[in-house]
């Protein structure tokens, strides 16, 4: 039979199906070439574990954030919950930590404020949330306790609109949370770095999703738009993590600027 | 002024001397009234010849009055209790007791105290200040002569005058400028000369105080032109004006040389940077002086070595003494760059010095522009961004990809900060105006055309640098395969199969390189050696990188079982630009990881610092290094020089020999040679002697045949011209201190007489010795006082009296 080669008639269903196959365990069988060097490359954002009070009122608040910064950014992450004590010798390798709450929780320990003052001091960030979506809560008279006996001589204050924060990724005008207790985020920073951002508006509430990918909580007062504002605060607050004031160059600034001005006159 | 010492008065405000009296004695021996045997017998010092009585009166004004009423009321008591008694003498004689009785009880209540003292007579003093400032050789118009001869002359004429001083006074001559010399009074002092390189009235007036506390200095002659730069235009300063408040002897002036038909073009004040930047415009500001220089054009020329920078024309007017200019150039090479400013010189003018001035601006590089691409956000990247935008000598421009054509932003554009990544300017029209880029886990393509790859290939063989930092998206993971960029780097690729390793490992550094400058953590060798083991493991690597055979392999990761060296840091040369590549993307561990560790992110800083310097060939980094031990010498300074040098792989080289060529920048000519040999550092020194003013340059050079240029290097000998800034005579100065302090001014002419100065010269002691004697607290008083008493009783009793 003298036949010449034809591809297309040659690709047959069944030959289709077979490749496929073969390549589904060829997939299998090839080992996975690593993202990056080492799980610390990635961002993993470890939740800090405290004695007393609730640690930890919404459980998939961190998976689900990371989840949206890898589905909407370049940022590389492990999406895992991780939780931790201040005392933990790893503490270290993650630069960036969630501490959140719905109910008053006691003083921490001299020797772990110790390592929280030594670790934002020198190159880490702390997002504190509070999950109780009430104003003037336990929680939130808890953590400015900690936060007085943490830079007792740096009072938390107002995160200014101007701030990066606002501008990493998204361009930001609303802030909230699952609720919509103060429109605006406190922060401690200190020689130009915020070390510390602060939340009363449940931005975990907001965030968490189950694993089918359904909210796990209403949002109180604003609908979906403010979720969607709350889950890009979340990215944002990534972003600074990361490139800090980058989006203060000059060269970004013509573009945002003209931008927050067309946003503006909308 | 204080002139007389003693001991200080320990006596309260309420104390009161009664006596006061002086045995006028020399020094020799007593001749007053204490020059008695008794003296002795009391173990007092005979030599005391003076003495003094004090008493201690209350300090309430009421006490007086009562004392006195208290004393009348007495002594009326006394005679009416004595009026029974028939004889007046014996009365008389008992009131006589009484009132003694009563007088030594008053007089012992005011504790009174004998103090003798030891004094001795002192010479006067008078000081002669000769103000020896380099403007005193300033010819004057009218005589021809200069402001020094002046002085001279009238020194020399009044020798009379001098002589009949010293034979009153204590006679003291200086020579005055910013400081004080004492020196001595002489017909045709040789060593008077206009020398000295600035004056200040106020530092000299008050090292003269100084000298004269405890002495008598009854007056002061100063000798000058009173051109002190220290004193505005018009007046006087605050702090001469105090000196002279304070100063309580008359000075008298006497001004050599006056500004009648002085005529003078020159270089007031020159104001400029120590430093300035390569290819940056640098300003200086120059402001000119002409005195009775008619009306004309000048030049003003700046000039560095032969070739003129600048020049500059500038119109002249007999109504304008000042003249306020700006010059700008721009250099262009760096280091220590000699520059010499200039105006012309006229027939007739007092000053020539003036006219030209020559400074040192040292030209550094200008900030180091890093161009730094990160192809996703990451704590490596952030970390080096922070390194980078605090090093106060980088300008960053950075840009992270914050998102994919994959990802799902999930808002419009309008509603995101980002920006489209302008990589056609940034890497055709911009390129060169950086010194450094940076490639972190950054994968060019889609963001880079693959054709500006050659850009980046030609911009370092051009001298640019270029540094890539690891990750998946770097090196055979960001597609550089078989590209210019690869081409670029000190290593080749193998297949990308497998690409990256995840081992947690502490890198190993390469013995050869030891001294390598990236690699000094800490000055101390031993020391830094200790800085690398102190820092964290790293936790992955990437590889397929085989290091070419002229690259700098630095560190690298020795895997256990594996008989090859992965490569970690590699610098390396591409025509005469510097490329490095770090083969991990988790080097952070070295600052945040670190100070979870107890230590700090010093060593990253200082690693990446390191790293920049040599990769943007900072001098401190080359082979060869020489440098003088100041910025600018003075012509009595002896400069040193000193040199260390360094093979190729940085490693001493003992034993070298070498040349030290010192040549004049402006002659060329070459003035000195020496050989050289490096100690078993590779380093050394060498002391030159004074030199004159001048632009210089040290060669270093190797000693084989052909004498190979090694390093060479600028630098000048100034000698100080501030005198001549304002050379004009400030007659109103001098007219001033003298008016101030009591004294008198005189001008310096044809025939001056110093006759006329007054000089006071009353007797003054000097205490040197003093001691005290309570005369109320000792038995013989209140003896006396027993004993008067007794004495009425038993007159009394005789008397008939009880």
């Amino acid at each position: 039979m003298n036949e010449t080669f034809n591809p297309i008639t040659w690709l047959t269903r069944s030959r289709w199906c077979l490749f496929g196959a073969v390549f589904l365990v060829a997939s299998l069988w090839v080992p996975t070439v690593a993202w990056s060097m080492g799980e610390y490359s990635r961002m993993i954002i470890p939740q800090i574990r405290y004695k007393g009070g609730n640690y930890k009122p919404r459980p998939h608040a961190i998976e689900s954030l990371l989840g949206q910064t890898a589905k909407r950014t370049s940022v590389e992450v492990k999406r895992e919950a991780r939780d931790m004590d201040l005392s933990d010798p790893d503490l270290f390798l993650y630069p960036f930590i969630y501490l959140a709450g719905d109910s008053a929780f006691p003083p921490f320990p001299d020797a772990d404020l110790k390592i929280l003052r030594n670790y934002l001091n020198y190159g880490g960030l702390l997002l504190i949330d509070d999950n109780s979506a009430k104003a003037n809560s336990e929680f939130d008279d808890s953590v400015r306790k900690l936060v007085g006996n943490l830079f007792p001589n740096i009072p938390m204050q107002r995160i200014s609109k101007e701030h990066s924060l606002f501008r990493s990724f998204y361009l930001i005008h609303q802030i909230g949370g699952r609720a919509n207790i103060k429109p605006y985020l406190d922060g401690i920073t200190i020689k130009g770095r915020t070390v510390l951002i602060y939340s009363s508006n449940d931005l975990g509430g907001a965030w968490s999703r189950s694993k089918l990918g359904h909210w796990n909580y209403d949002i109180l007062a604003g609908g979906r738009f403010q979720r969607k504002m709350a889950v890009r605060l979340g990215i944002n607050i990534v972003m600074y993590a990361l490139t800090l004031d980058y989006k203060k160059d000059m060269v970004h600034l013509p573009i945002i600027l003209e931008r927050l001005r067309r946003s503006n006159l909308r | 002024m204080k002139f007389f010492s003693g001991p200080p008065d320990i006596r309260k405000v309420f104390n009161c001397q009664i006596t006061k009296s002086f045995f006028k004695q020399d020094a020799s021996g007593p001749k007053g009234l204490f020059a008695l045997p008794f003296l002795n017998w009391f173990g007092i010092d005979p030599e005391f010849n003076h003495w003094e009585i004090q008493w201690s009166l209350p300090e309430y004004a009421w006490i007086g009055p009562l004392v006195a009423v208290l004393v009348l009321v007495s002594v009326w008591f006394f005679w009416t209790s004595l009026s029974r008694i028939g004889s007046l003498n014996k009365r008389l004689v008992l009131m006589t007791i009484r009132a003694m009785a009563l007088m030594l009880m008053l007089a012992l209540l005011l504790h009174p105290q004998l103090e003798l003292k030891k004094s001795r007579e002192l010479k006067n003093s008078v000081a002669v200040l000769l103000d020896n400032s380099k403007s005193l050789s300033i010819k004057s118009a009218e005589t021809g002569g200069t402001r020094i001869s002046q002085v001279q002359k009238a020194l020399q004429e009044n020798t009379a005058f001098f002589e009949q001083v010293k034979e009153k006074f204590q006679l003291d001559t200086y020579f005055v400028s910013d400081h004080v010399q004492s020196v001595e009074l002489q017909e045709g002092n040789p060593s008077y000369k206009a020398e000295a390189e600035r004056t200040n009235f106020t530092k000299v007036l008050r090292e003269v105080q100084k000298r004269y506390e405890g002495k008598s200095l009854k007056g002061v002659l100063l000798f000058s032109d009173g051109a002190d730069l220290g004193q505005p235009d018009e007046g006087i300063s605050v702090e001469l004006l105090e000196t002279l408040t304070h100063f309580e002897v008359p000075i008298h002036t006497f001004q050599a040389g006056s500004n009648e038909g002085f005529k003078d073009l020159g270089i007031e004040s020159l104001q400029k940077g120590d430093f300035g930047f390569v290819h940056q415009p640098v300003r200086i500001k120059v402001s000119l002086i002409a005195h009775a220089m008619g009306s004309k054009q000048i030049s003003l020329i700046l000039k560095e070595g032969d070739t003129v920078l600048v020049s500059k024309i500038l119109k002249i007017s007999p109504d304008k003494t000042r003249y306020p200019v700006e010059l700008e150039f721009t250099p262009h090479k760096t280091g220590k760059r000699l520059y010499s400013l200039s105006v012309p010189l006229f027939a007739g003018e007092a000053i020539d010095v003036n006219n030209s001035k020559d400074f040192q601006i040292n030209v550094i590089r200008d900030r180091i522009r890093v161009l730094h691409l990160s192809g996703r956000p990451s704590w490596d990247s952030r970390f080096l961004r922070e390194v980078l935008i605090k090093n106060p000598k980088v300008d960053l421009l950075s840009f992270f990809i914050l998102r994919t054509l994959s990802d799902d932003v999930a808002a419009p554009t309008a509603e995101l900060s980002l920006i489209p990544f302008p990589s056609n300017l940034l890497f055709s029209e911009y390129l060169s105006s950086f010194d450094l880029v940076i490639f972190q886990n950054f994968q060019f393509a889609p963001f880079i055309d693959k054709k500006y790859l050659l850009n980046i290939k030609e911009f370092v063989q051009n001298g640019g640098a270029f540094i890539m930092v690891g990750g998946e998206l770097s090196f055979q993971g960001g597609g550089y395969k078989n590209t210019p960029v690869e081409d670029l780097l000190p290593v080749r690729f193998e297949s990308a199969s497998k690409s990256l390793l995840e081992d947690e490992f502490h890198p190993a550094l390469n013995k050869r390189y030891k001294y390598h400058p990236i690699l000094q953590l800490e000055k101390d060798s031993k020391t830094n050696k200790s800085a690398w083991t102190t820092l964290p493991p790293l936790n992955g690597m990437n590889l397929g990188l085989i290091p070419e055979s002229n690259a700098h392999v630095l560190a690298t990761f020795p895997k256990q079982g594996e008989p090859t060296l992965y490569p970690l840091l590699v610098a390396g040369q591409k025509g005469i630009g510097r490329t490095l590549l770090v083969a991990t993307d988790t080097l952070w561990n070295w600052n945040f990881r670190s100070v979870g560790k107890g230590g700090s992110g010093r060593y990253f800083q200082k690693l990446w610092k390191n790293i920049i310097a040599w990769v943007t060939r900072d001098p401190e980094t080359h082979f060869i290094q020489i440098e003088t031990d100041k910025e600018k010498y003075r012509v009595d300074d002896k400069p040193l020089v000193k040199y260390r040098i360094r093979r190729e792989d940085y490693n001493p080289d003992p034993q070298k020999a070498l040349k030290l060529v010192l040549a004049s920048l402006t002659s060329k000519r070459i003035l000195q040679t020496h050989k050289l040999v490096t100690d078993d550092r590779g380093e050394g020194s060498f002391r030159f002697r004074s030199l004159p003013e001048g632009f210089y340059t040290i060669r270093l050079e190797d000693q084989e045949p052909d004498s190979k240029l090694l390093r060479e290097i600028g630098f000048g000998v100034f000698s100080d011209h501030f005198e001549f800034q304002k050379p004009l005579v400030n007659g109103s100065l001098l007219k001033k201190m003298a008016s101030k302090t009591g004294g008198t001014y005189h001008l310096l002419g044809d025939n001056v007489n110093l006759d006329s100065i007054k000089i006071p010269n009353e007797a003054v002691f000097f205490e040197s010795k003093s001691k005290t004697f309570a005369l109320w607290d000792n038995w013989w008083s209140f003896g006396m006082i027993v004993f008067l008493l007794s004495a009425d009783w038993w007159l009394r009793r005789r008397a008939g009296l009880s």
